[in-house]
Parts: structure tokens; sequence; C-alpha cells
């Protein structure tokens, strides 16, 4: 993988590392005592290791310049890699989490392992471990595919999934240490944030100087969403982060809002690392792998156009339907609700432009569990984005909120749509980045594909239940007008279900398990793919129809 | 240059452009969506017109509804206040063995009592009222300031120890530094033989027991040791205990002394909830016998 | 009507066409249109004044419940409470009167929580004793056998790092919270004081922070400092930092009154 950079590139992968070694030294050394000083080892380490493998390679001969006509695809592998890695770590600790809350005595009798230092690492896990990475990496792959261009640059996507591998770790690991700001999704303190900021904005610069090189005159859908995500996740993360430290030296910081205005800061990004992170991301993926698994075009173009637009307009105005009730003022949750309710157009639309894709290939959705899974995520997607409408309408909130049922949600997007696109997605892409001519065992497909929605269908059930019940039994006044259950009759009623999600999680878990060997032998054993080589070629098609002609 | 082509299976046109093999339908619209944009926009405009909605720089618009999400919250309680009132009403009004002789308003006890107890009082007290190590069991006959409904009501309307400025105040002192180790494991003894447990304990070293018990501790406890509802002194005769009647609780508690902090709920629970309350903790008792 | 909304499409269409072509054109357009609505919703909440309530008698953290507070956020209490009673009748007759702006004034950040695994804990302050907190932080199980909550013992046995305190308080006054010099200077031994009433740094707390100020050997020793004591003084000061949401639910109350007459 060294041999491919050139000698210049080596030295100034090797002056970077040298400073991001120092950097993590000053960390140690002047953070020491607090957790700050634990992230700059690990910073220090991961560099130094680094450097050693960067120095190793460093005399090595110049690459010979036919590279460039070819994709760069090491640093997905990488990347796809650990999204399986996060994957497992994120739904096993997802699933230790769901029987602690069954059995609370399922932990270590250390503070580290409490379920409120734990449940940060599940979501920061698999929404930023396990997604972003398997964002990152097909965005990658992707971007090159649909724009007939080599990476632009060798170093910098290294530096992206590295860097921000290097981000999640420090978040993960500062959550059990008692790091966190407590912003639901933004937890990490502000070094990290920092650091997030610069591995983020290589990676648009990235994206956007692979997209200048393109040999195609137009951009493909699936980059739309793709820059959409880059982007305003970007504006989110930075706006949210603003914080205080109470030292430089020290992990500690304190939110620069207050009170309400935090609250609808908070919000506003909530929602939309949901609707930037886990949906636009993954909706580039959705317009790239079905349709390339399918072998169908794309139902309709125009569709794409309103429903891109769509989310990206509405999206950003519907953080205060988390607030209903709340002290935010009234206005601020009418409109939350309003968009929310006028957002499922473009929802549905996308959803809907994807299942009509699969027109035509509807026996390869019956016999392919790659596209099956791709098929589901586009029903979850559908489902999830209803449901979450109809929770953003105030009295529906009212009963839904701080419940069982919010968690529900999450996972019928989460698990339902977020997760299966992905596994459907990476099935898709190994073969195609590995270059083997199939995945090691189909039939272990089959078996991730059946275990994965059978632990959401699970899941999903029984926090509906659960919710639904929660939320009725705060409120169930009796013939007197009182109250009819205290809070802890509620607990006890919450208990089986608790049991019935962790069950399914516990299935959706192997399947990942299970998938993840699967990849590792189609790595290992498969061999390799004798068609054509997959280079960038200038385009053959010329300009696409303008839209308003059929 | 365009290659556009019909797709043979919906008869629509490509757009003619392909990317890596994706080709795109120039497929129109479907209707569909444009009823869907119709009505979810339409119902936002009325949402708007009728609701607080759109913020100025110092302002918002009201909504012709003029509805505000506090104001109407005040009003449902208001309202829920007003349905409860007749028999709140007269549940204030009563005394608790009133309440309890009359069916009507004793029913309204078993309704409301369980969850009101579960929320506010069975973290301390345990979920029947059977207490638990340091809060004392409110089912059994043991009263530190009398089981007179009025003394239980005042108990709960001031706490003890608690940051009510009427709030009862009882403390039993520590007597580390003014009894020796030794003379506290003899009263310690002594007051065990009142509720007939075991101690080993010679009849010298109890009479000495008793004679450490009349200088130290009949002041608050009485002669008899039957306690003084004045002080919310405990009968020390029964066995009944707060922390507990085994030598090592009995012993803490003559060491360190003790000082039960119960929370004063006026400005938490109203009066008719504290009667309800008051009435609900003699079911318990009832179902606890 | 459908007619007209496809008419309206179509420059849409034609512009986001041409627009494709053209990444930095795309990227700028994506950012204008994902921001209008973060800006019309955020931006207000600092212009229009009734947003926040007025609350003259609105006190500060002490130094000792703000480190508190600090350890809740570390603990992650707030993954199971919330700290917000919604404007709805079932959560005002269970847990008090609702939640207004003006009481999370200085909460940087604001803790109003997204599920409630546990209660809700924004008017939790003197509803128990500092004692039951302690038992219940240590083992939850052993005073409601029903609780799924962790259990917090090494709270007890913990030292609080009090070193930090002043320059906490400090940055908490750069984003806007008014602690002034004397409290920066003083948050040590203000934060020692408030959890040991006999020692001489007791009577500096109740002057600096007012005399309703709860000074008490919270974790029950006052021989000490340790993150239970500081854990238990901020939970006890939980809704307690002005009074104007009692005196809002009071004047509705006798407004009701008066109606009824
Ligand atoms: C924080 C814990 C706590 C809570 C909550 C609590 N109590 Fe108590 N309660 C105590 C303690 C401790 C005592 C005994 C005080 C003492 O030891 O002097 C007590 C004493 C009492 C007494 C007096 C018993 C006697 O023998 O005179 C009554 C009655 C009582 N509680 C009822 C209630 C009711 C009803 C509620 C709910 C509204 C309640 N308590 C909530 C801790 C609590
Ligand atoms: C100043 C008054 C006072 C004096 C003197 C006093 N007590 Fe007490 N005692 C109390 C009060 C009040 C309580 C209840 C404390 C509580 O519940 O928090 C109590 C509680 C106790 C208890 C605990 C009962 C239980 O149910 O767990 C024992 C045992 C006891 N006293 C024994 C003694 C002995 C022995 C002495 C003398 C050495 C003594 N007391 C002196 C006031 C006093
Ligand atoms: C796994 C979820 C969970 C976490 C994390 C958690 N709690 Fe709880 N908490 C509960 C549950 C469930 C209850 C209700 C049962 C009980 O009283 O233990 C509760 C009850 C409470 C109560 C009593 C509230 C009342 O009004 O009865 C307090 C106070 C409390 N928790 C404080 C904390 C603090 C402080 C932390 C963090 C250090 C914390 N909790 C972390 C679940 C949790
Ligand atoms: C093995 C599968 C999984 C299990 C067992 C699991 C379990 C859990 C549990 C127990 C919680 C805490 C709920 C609570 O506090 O009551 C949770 C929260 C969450 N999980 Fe998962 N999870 C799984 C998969 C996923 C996946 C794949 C994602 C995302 C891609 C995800 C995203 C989230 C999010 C965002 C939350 C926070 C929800 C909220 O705050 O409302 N989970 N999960
Ligand atoms: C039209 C699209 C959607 C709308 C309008 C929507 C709306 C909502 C609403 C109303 C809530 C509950 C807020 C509360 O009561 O606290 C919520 C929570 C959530 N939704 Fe959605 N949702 C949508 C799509 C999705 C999708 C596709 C995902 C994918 C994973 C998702 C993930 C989440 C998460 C993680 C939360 C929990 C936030 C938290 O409390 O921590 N949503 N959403
Ligand atoms: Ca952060
Ligand atoms: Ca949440
Ligand atoms: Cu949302």
């Amino acid at each position: 993988m060294i041999a491919k950079f050139t000698v210049a590139e080596r030295q100034w992968s090797l002056v970077l590392l040298v400073l991001t070694a120092l950097a993590g030294l000053a960390m140690a050394a002047l953070g020491a005592g607090d957790a700050m000083g634990v992230h700059g080892f690990i910073v220090l380490i991961v560099s130094l290791g680094l450097i050693f493998v960067v120095g190793g390679g460093l005399f090595a001969p110049e690459p010979t310049e036919d590279r460039r006509r070819a994709y760069y695809d090491d640093p997905i592998k990488l990347g796809l890699v650990l999204a399986m890695v996060w994957a497992v770590i994120g739904m096993g600790v997802g699933d230790w989490v769901a029987w602690m809350l069954a059995y609370p005595e399922a932990r270590f009798d250390a503070a580290w392992s409490s379920f409120g230092r734990v449940r940060p690492v599940h979501t920061t896990g698999v929404i930023f471990g396990f997604g972003g990475n398997a964002l990152i990496a097909t965005s990658m792959h992707v971007m090159q595919r649909t724009s007939r261009a080599r990476m632009a640059g060798q170093v910098s996507p290294w530096f992206v999934i590295i860097g921000y591998n290097l981000f999640v770790v420090m978040a993960v690991s500062g959550y059990l240490m008692g790091v966190t700001q407590s912003k639901e999704y933004a937890e990490a303190e502000w070094y990290a944030d920092i650091w997030l900021v610069i591995v983020w904005v290589t990676y648009f610069v990235l994206y956007i100087r692979t997209l200048a090189r393109r040999n195609e005159p137009h951009i493909y859908v699936a980059n739309w969403y793709y820059l959409a995500f880059i982007l305003v996740v970007a504006v989110l993360h930075i706006i949210n982060n603003l914080a205080m430290p109470a030292s430089l030296t020290a992990a500690k910081s304190y939110s620069l809002f207050s009170g309400v205005q935090d609250a609808m800061t908070q919000w506003w990004y909530g929602h939309n690392a949901v609707a930037f992170f886990l949906t636009a991301g993954f909706l580039g993926m959705l317009y790239y792998y079905l349709p390339k698994r399918a072998n169908r075009p794309i139902y309709s173009y125009r569709l794409s156009i309103l429903s891109f637009w769509g989310i990206t307009f509405f999206y950003i105005w519907v953080g205060s339907h988390h607030l209903h009730y709340t002290a935010l003022p009234h206005w601020v949750q009418t409109l939350g609700m309003t968009f929310s309710v006028m957002l499922l157009v473009p929802s549905w639309a996308s959803a809907g432009n994807a299942l009509m894709t699969l027109n035509g290939a509807w026996h390869k959705v019956r016999d392919d569990a790659t596209l099956r899974f791709m098929f589901v995520a586009a029903v979850f997607y559908g489902l999830s984005t209803f449901e979450g409408s109809f929770l953003a309408i105030r009295p529906v909130n009212s009963l839904s909120h701080y419940t069982d049922w919010t968690v529900a949600h999450v996972h019928a997007g989460a698990m339902g749509w977020v997760a299966l696109i992905t596994f459907g997605a990476i099935y898709a892409a190994v073969p195609m980045i590995w270059r083997r001519e199939t995945m090691y065992s189909w039939k272990l497909v089959e078996w991730h594909f059946w275990l994965a929605l059978a632990g959401t269908m699970i899941y999903v059930f029984a926090m509906w239940n659960s919710g639904i019940v929660q939320g009725l039994m705060w409120r169930t006044y009796n013939e007197a007008g009182t109250l009819q259950y205290s809070f802890v009759d509620t607990l006890v009623a919450m208990h089986p279900y608790y049991i019935a999600r962790a069950i399914g999680g516990l299935l959706f878990l192997t399947g990942a398990v299970v998938g993840s060997y699967n990849i590792w032998m189609t790595i290992r054993e498969v061999g390799h793919e004798a068609k054509a080589r997959d280079v960038p070629t200038d385009s053959e098609a010329g300009e696409p129809a303008v839209p308003v002609a059929e | 240059m365009s290659v556009k082509k019909r797709d043979p299976l919906t008869g629509h046109q490509t757009t003619g452009h392909e990317w890596n093999g994706i080709t795109e339908l120039n497929t129109r619209v479907p209707r569909v969506i444009w009823w869907f944009i119709l009505v979810t926009h339409l119902y936002a405009l009325i949402a708007w017109v009728l609701l607080p909605a759109w913020p100025g720089i110092t302002g918002y618009t009201k909504g012709i509804l003029g509805i505000d999400q506090q104001e109407r919250v005040e009003r449902q309680v208001a309202d829920l206040r007003a349905a409860r009132a007749p028999w709140r009403d007269r549940i204030a009004a009563a005394t608790v063995e009133n309440i309890r002789a009359d069916p009507d308003l004793s029913a309204k006890v078993a309704e409301t009592g369980p969850a009101l107890f579960g929320d506010n009082c069975a973290a301390c007290h345990g979920a029947q009222g059977q207490g638990g190590p340091g809060y004392p069991s409110l089912v059994d006959d043991a009263w530190l300031w009398g089981g007179d409904a009025e003394a239980v009501l005042e108990t709960l309307r001031v706490g003890i120890n608690a940051d009510h400025p009427d709030t009862r105040f009882a403390q039993m002192l520590s007597f580390d530094g003014i009894l020796s180790r030794d003379e506290i494991r003899t009263v310690a003894a002594y007051v065990q033989s009142l509720s007939g447990m075991e101690t080993g304990a010679d009849p010298d070293r109890l009479a000495e027991g008793q004679v450490l018990f009349m200088d130290n501790c009949a002041s608050c406890h009485g002669d008899a040791a039957t306690g003084n509802t004045d002080l919310g002194a405990p009968n020390l005769t029964d066995d009944h205990w707060i922390y507990g009647g085994d030598d090592a609780a009995i012993f803490t508690t003559i060491l360190r002394g003790r000082e039960g902090w119960m929370p004063a709920w006026e400005g938490r629970l109203d009066l008719a909830d504290r009667k309800i309350l008051a009435a609900y903790i003699q079911d318990l008792k009832g179902q606890a016998q | 009507m459908i007619r007209w909304l496809q008419k309206l499409y179509y420059p849409i269409q034609a512009g986001h066409y041409r627009l494709e072509k053209h990444s930095i054109g795309l990227t700028l357009a994506i950012i204008f249109a994902a921001m209008i609505g973060g800006f019309v919703e955020i931006a207000p909440l600092f212009t229009i004044d009734e947003t926040v309530e007025e609350a003259p008698d609105m006190r500060l953290y002490t130094p000792l419940e703000q480190a508190g507070r600090d350890i809740y956020i570390r603990e992650g209490c707030y993954a199971c409470h919330s700290q917000m009673i919604r404007t709805l009748v079932d959560e005002v007759d269970r847990y008090g009167a609702y939640s207004l702006a003006v009481e999370s004034k200085y909460d940087h950040p604001m803790l109003w929580g997204s599920k409630r695994t546990g209660p809700d804990l924004a008017r939790l302050g003197g509803k128990y004793s500092d004692d039951w907190h302690v038992a219940h932080l240590i083992d939850p199980r052993a005073v409601v056998p029903e609780s799924v909550m962790p259990h917090y013992a090494f709270l007890a046995q913990r030292r609080l790092e009090t070193e930090s305190l002043p320059a906490r308080l400090a940055a908490l006054g750069k984003v806007g919270v008014p602690y002034d010099a004397a409290m920066i200077e003083n948050a040590e031994r203000d934060a020692r004081g408030q959890a040991n009433p006999d020692s001489d740094d007791a009577g500096g707390v109740a002057e600096r922070y007012g005399e309703a100020t709860q000074i008490r050997p919270f974790d029950g020793d006052t021989a000490r400092l340790t993150e239970m004591d500081a854990l238990v003084a901020y939970l006890q000061i939980l809704g307690k930092l002005t009074d104007a949401a009692s005196r809002i639910e009071t004047a509705a109350i006798e407004a009701d009154m008066e109606a009824a007459q």
C-alpha cells in the first residue's frame, strides 16, 4: 500500500504523522491525570505505529505512472473492514445495554460499566463507527465510479479514514472514562470535536476535487446526497459543539448555549444528524448499489430531484419535534410539526423511487439476499419516515415522547433502514472492490438476512408495545380523576419487553457476526475475478435529456 | 449526443445518460405525489393560520385560535381540579375517620392512594408501607408522633427534621464521649431486654443498664421506655425497630445518634392529598394484617 | 391545482439540471437550502424577549452543586432521566408545575433529556432526604426493589476534585453565567464549606449564594468531601433555583378561584 505512494507523498505523510505524534505527546504530557492524557497516548501510539509503517516503505521504488489510470480502492477496503468491526462492537454493546435494562446487575462492578456511560458507546459505535465508516468508504467507491475518475489524492483518503476512526475511538473511550458533553450524538469533548472538523474538511475537499475531475458532464444523484451529507453534517457539528473548555489541558467544557436555546440547537443538530447522516448519506448508498445490483434504471430522475431538494430543505426545520410541549416556545413546535408532515412527501418519494426501480427485478429480490437487504431497507425507510412524521404531530408525541416508542422508531430506522442498506451495499461492494467473483457463501448472506430481519421485527415490536403501554400507563386516570399508576408500576410492566428486545438484538448481532465472517472469508479464500478491469474511462453517453421533455 | 432508449419493461424513456452502468428513466413525477404535496401543505398552512407559528424579530404570529400551550395546560389542570373538587373538598374538610367511614370517600382513597403513595412515599416506606432500614413501618402500631390522624397529618405537612419552618424536630443524641463503649453495650443490652429479647446478659448487667437508661435516656424515651410522642422518641419496649434491633444497630444508634429526615409535603401535596395518604396508610395496615 | 404545481416544478427541474453540472454551485445551493430552517427557528430565540421568562429571584449553582451537575453529566444520568415537565396534565399532576425556560437559563448544556427510563427529576429538590439519596445511589435496589438504575457506590468513596472548580466557574462565566470574581476565587472553599456547616468556610457560601442555600453534610460525613456530597447537593437543588414556576401556578389557581366565584 505504501508502494503506491509517490516518494513525495511518503515524505508528506511522515511529516503529518510526526505532527500528530507531537500533538499526541503534548496532550499526553499536559493532560496527564485527565482523560485527555489518555487520549494523548492513544494519538501518540497510533501515530508512531503509522510512522513505522510509512517509514518502512520510505525507500521503495517510485510507483509507475499507470496507477493513475486505475481507481484507488485501498483505503476503501480499510473503511469497509472497520465498518464491520464497529458493527460488531456497537451492536454488541447495544445488546449488552439492552440486557442491563432487564437485569441491571448484568455489568461489572466498576464505574465505567454503568448504563449511562455505556449507552453512548452503543449509539456512537453504531452511528459513527459502523454507519460513518460505511458512508465514507462507499462514498469513495461511488464518487470514483460515477465520476469515472480516480480519487483526487492518495494521502488524504487514508487521512480521512484513519483520522475519522481516531475520532470515534476518542469518543467512545472517553464516555467510558466519563468524558462527555451530554449532547446526544455529539457527546465527544471539544478536542475530539476539533479533530473531527479537520478530518471532515479534508473529506469535503477530497470529495469536491474528485468531482471536479469527473469525466461526466453531470453529477449523479448518489453524489448529491453524499455531498449534502458531508456539507450539512459539517455545519451542524461545528455549531452544536461550540463550547468553552474549562482548561486547555483537560477535557471538560461547557456548551456555549444554555437552556432553551441550547435545547433547540441540540435538536436542530440531533434531528439532522438523523437526516443528513442516517438518511441522506445512506440514500446516496442506495442510489448506487440498488440499481447496480438490480441492473435496472432508476425509476424517475425527476422524482429524484424532487425528493433531494425536499429532503435538503424540509428536514432542517423539524428538529423542534423533539421538544414538543416543553419550555420551547409553542411557535417553534408548530413549525417543527408542520414541516415534519410535509417532509413525508420527499421521504416517501425517495422510498418509492427505490422500490419502483425494482420493477422488473422482483425475481432477483426473491433470489438474491443482497438485493433483498436493500429492498427491505427501502421498505423500512418508508415505514420509519411515516412513523417519524406521525410521531412529530404534537398530540401523538405527547404519548410517545420519553417512552420506548421513540426507541422503536429509532431502531426501525437504524436497524431496518440504516443497517440493512449498509449490509446490502457491503455485500454488493466487497466483490467489486476486492475483485472477487462472488461472496464466499451466499447461504451465509441468506442467514444474515433472516437473522437481521427477525431481530429487527422482534426489537421493534417489543419496543412499540412497551412504549405505548408505558405512555398510556403514565397518563391513565381512574374514575376519581387521579393518576392510576405510579412510576414504578410502569417500570415493572416494561420488564418482559426488555427481555424480548434483548433477544431480538442478539439475533441481529449474530447476523452481523455471520456477515463479518463471510466477508473475511471472501477476502481470504475466494478467487480473483477474471472479468474486464474496472478503470476510469471516458463517458460513452453524452448529455442526459433535459427533464421537462419526455 | 445522448442515447435515449425506451425501457422495454415500463415503456418509459431513459434520460439517455449512463453512470457506471446505471441509467435513469425520465418518468414524470406521479400524480399521487402532487396530491400528497397538496394535502400536506394545506395541513401546514391551516396549522400556521390557527396556531402560533412564524417568528419575527421580537414577536411571532399568535394564530387565530389564540392557543398557547402553557395557558392551555393551566386551564386543563384547573378543569381537572374542578372535576375532582366535589369529592376532594369533602375529603379536605373531613376527618380521616369520617373519610374512612364514608363508603364514597373511602372508594376515592382506594383509587387515588396507590399511585400517590407509590410516587411519593414508597421510595422510603416501601411499596406496602412496610418500612425499611432507617424508615419506619407505617403499618404497625408503633408511632413516633402518635398514631391519631391529626398527628400523622401534621407529620405529613411539616415533615420531621425537614426544611419546613414548623418541622417536627427529633434527634437521638450521640452518646459518643458521654458514655463509654462498654456502657453503651450495657444499656443496649438493657434496651433489648425490654422487648423480651434474649441478650445473654446477666441480671447485674441489666440492672446496671437500667441505671444508665434512667440517667441518660429516660428523659426522652420515658422511665418505662415506652417513648414520648411529643419528642418523636420511639417506644423501645415493642419489637418494632426503625434502625434494627440487633446489637450492632442499637450500638450505632446510641454511639452516633440518629436524626431521620422525613420530607415536608405541604409544598408538594395539598391537604386533600395528605388526608388521602393518611387514610390510605390505614388501608395498607388493614391489608398487612 | 395539480397542473399548476407541475408547472411550478418545471423551473426547479430545469434549474437543478443546470446546477448538477457544477459541483461548487451544487455545494452552495445545498448549504443555502439547508440553512434557512435553522436560522428561522434558532435566531429568534435570542431576540424574542418572552422566550425566557423573568425571574429576579433566580440564583446560581454553588460550586458544589455545579460539581454535582458535572458528575450527573459524567455518569450519563440524562440517558434515563429527563429534567423537563411538559405542559401536559398528567405530568403536572405527577411531577409538579411544568418547567419554565428560565429554570434552565444557567444550564450549559441543558439536561432536558429524551428518554424516561427513570422518573423526571426537574422538581426533585427536597422530595427525599440526603440519606435516602445516598442509600439509593449506593444500591438502588436496596430501597426500590423494582429499580433498574445502576448503582454508584464509588461516589461515596471518591474524593471530590475541587482544584479545577475556579477554572470551571470561570469558563461558565465566559459563556454567560454571572459568577463574580469572589465566587470564582472562593470556589474551592465554598465547595468544602457547603458540605460542612460547622467549618469556617460555611459562612461564605450563604453570603455569596444567598441565605436559602442548603448547607449540610450531604453524604452524612463532614470529614470528607466526596463526589456523593456534590451529586446529592445538586439533586437537592433541582427545581429550587427560582420560585417562578410555583408563582405561576399559584397565580393560575387564584385566577381560577376568582373566576369560579
Ligand atoms: C426521604 C424518605 C421519606 C419519604 C419520601 C417519606 N418519608 Fe415518611 N418518614 C421518613 C422517615 C425517615 C421517618 C421517620 C423520621 C424519624 O426517624 O424521626 C418518617 C416518618 C413518617 C411518619 C411518622 C411515623 C410515626 O411513627 O410517627 C409518617 C406518618 C410518614 N412518614 C408518612 C409518609 C408518607 C405518607 C409519605 C409520602 C407522602 C412519606 N412518609 C414519605 C422518611 C420518608
Ligand atoms: C434527646 C432525646 C433522646 C435521648 C436523650 C435518647 N433518645 Fe433514643 N431516640 C430519640 C429519638 C427522637 C429517636 C428517633 C430517632 C429517629 O427515628 O430518627 C430515638 C431512637 C432511639 C432508638 C432507635 C429505635 C429504633 O426503632 O430503631 C434507640 C434504640 C434509642 N433511641 C435508644 C436510646 C438510648 C439507649 C438512650 C440513652 C442512652 C437514648 N435513646 C437517649 C430521642 C432520644
Ligand atoms: C438505567 C437507567 C438509569 C440511570 C443511568 C440512572 N437512573 Fe436514576 N432511576 C432509574 C429508575 C428506573 C428509577 C426509578 C426507580 C428508583 O427509584 O430507583 C430511578 C430513580 C431515580 C431517583 C428517584 C427519583 C424519584 O423521584 O423517585 C433519583 C434521584 C435518581 N434516579 C437519580 C439518578 C442519578 C443521579 C443518576 C446518575 C448518577 C441516575 N439516576 C442514573 C433509572 C436510572
Ligand atoms: C444489535 C442491535 C441493537 C441493539 C440490541 C440495540 C439496543 C439499544 C438500546 C438498549 C438502546 C437504549 C434504549 C434506551 O435508552 O432505552 C439503544 C439506543 C439507540 N440505538 Fe440501538 N441497538 C441496536 C442496533 C442499533 C443500530 C444498528 C443503530 C444505528 C445504526 C442503533 C442506534 C441507536 C440509537 C440512535 C439509540 C438512541 C435512541 C434514543 O436516544 O432515543 N442501534 N439501542
Ligand atoms: C420523515 C422522517 C422522520 C421524521 C419526521 C422523524 C421524526 C421523529 C420524531 C418525532 C422523533 C421523536 C422525538 C421525541 O419524541 O423525542 C424521532 C426520534 C428519532 N428518530 Fe426519527 N424521524 C424520521 C426519520 C427517521 C429515520 C429515517 C431515522 C433513522 C435512523 C430516525 C432516527 C431517529 C432517532 C435516532 C431518534 C431519537 C432521537 C433521540 O431522542 O435521541 N428518524 N424522529
Ligand atoms: Ca461534542
Ligand atoms: Ca435520546
Ligand atoms: Cu427528529
